[in-house]
């Protein structure tokens, strides 16, 4: 399958999706004029790429420096589909914090609280 | 014009920028988001007051912008006097991000309850309400949901809400969010 790379913007993370890889990379801001429309494809592809040929291991690294509550709408979504996938694929999640900023460090606790099952590591730098 | 008199406004409530009237698009969000950045850097701020500055006028804003592309559809096109304010209150030594347009009195209906239910949690409970929220499930995402009012009130120390009558129809909507300011 294709690989998904989509220059970031200003207001919208850099993503890279990797299917010989298996790494998926969002990098960047979060708050797109229309989240769903931009997430869309992300999660199209996702979809696509675990019933399809997924890797014995995928790696997600999150670095979102700060987002609209839309966007964690649909990380929420995002995470959700790793979760369904996690008992016959290998996930695990990085989430990539500032050491020196608490609220991004909450946000990846909340996730980790909300979907227990699911391998997120906080990694602060 | 009086700009002088203008200037003494911005002078004294601290204002670090306003935008009045006209469309909020998100180019001039975005514009300001990135001014925002630059001065939070040039003063050193606190990264967690920063974050939390930035999401709320990124919230507030969009919500602006939302709303009235959403009226201009309905082709309820509403007077786009919409007003917001990024200040710093010295003496308080907290920033505030404040906002204020012109709603619809049947969209007022629906936003006050949900407002009211916010203004009555404390933190722990938003977290609980956001994680909710948030949870609403895939293909079902409605725009304004609340989840912005909740986002803006978990990050910040308080936050103020008025709903004042211009006509029989419409009101101005104002919300002030309010954050102390740290030192590290």
């Amino acid at each position: 399958m294709e690989n998904l790379f989509l220059e970031g913007t200003q207001y919208t993370p850099e993503i890279n999706m990797n299917a010989e890889s298996g790494v998926i990379s969002m990098v960047g801001k979060s708050y797109p004029e229309n989240t769903f429309d931009f997430y869309q494809p992300i999660m199209d592809w996702v979809t696509a790429y675990f019933n399809g040929e997924a890797k014995n291991k995928t790696v997600v690294n999150m670095e979102i420096i700060y987002f609209n509550s839309s966007s964690s709408k649909l990380f929420f979504d995002f995470f959700d589909v790793l979760d369904e996938q996690k008992d016959k694929h290998h996930v695990e999640v990085n989430w990539i914090y500032d050491e020196e900023n608490e609220s991004a460090l909450e946000a990846g606790e909340d996730f980790i609280e909300d979907f227990e099952n699911l391998v997120i590591n906080l990694v602060g730098k | 014009m009086q700009i002088s008199q203008l200037e003494t406004i911005l002078d004294d409530d601290g204002i670090i920028f306003l935008t009045y009237g006209g469309l909020l698009t998100q180019a001039l969000i975005v514009g300001m988001t990135e001014a925002l950045e630059k001065e939070s850097k040039t003063h050193d701020l606190n990264k967690k007051v920063a974050h939390n500055l930035l999401t709320i006028f990124i919230e507030l804003s969009q919500n602006m912008m939302n709303y009235s592309k959403k009226s201009n559809m309905s082709g309820n096109a509403i007077d786009s006097k919409g007003l917001i304010i990024v200040g710093l209150d010295k003496d308080a030594n907290e920033y505030y991000v404040f906002s204020r347009n012109i709603v619809n009195i049947n969209d007022s209906e629906k936003i006050i309850p949900k407002i009211k239910q916010v203004l009555s949690l404390d933190k722990a409970a938003l977290k609980l309400l956001y994680r909710e929220l948030r949870k609403s499930g895939r293909e079902k995402h409605e725009k304004g949901a609340g989840i912005g009012f909740v986002e803006i009130a978990k990050r910040c120390d308080s936050m103020e809400c008025d709903f004042t009558d211009i006509n029989d129809e419409t009101q101005y909507f104002s919300l002030k969010a309010t954050i102390h300011n740290v030192k590290d």
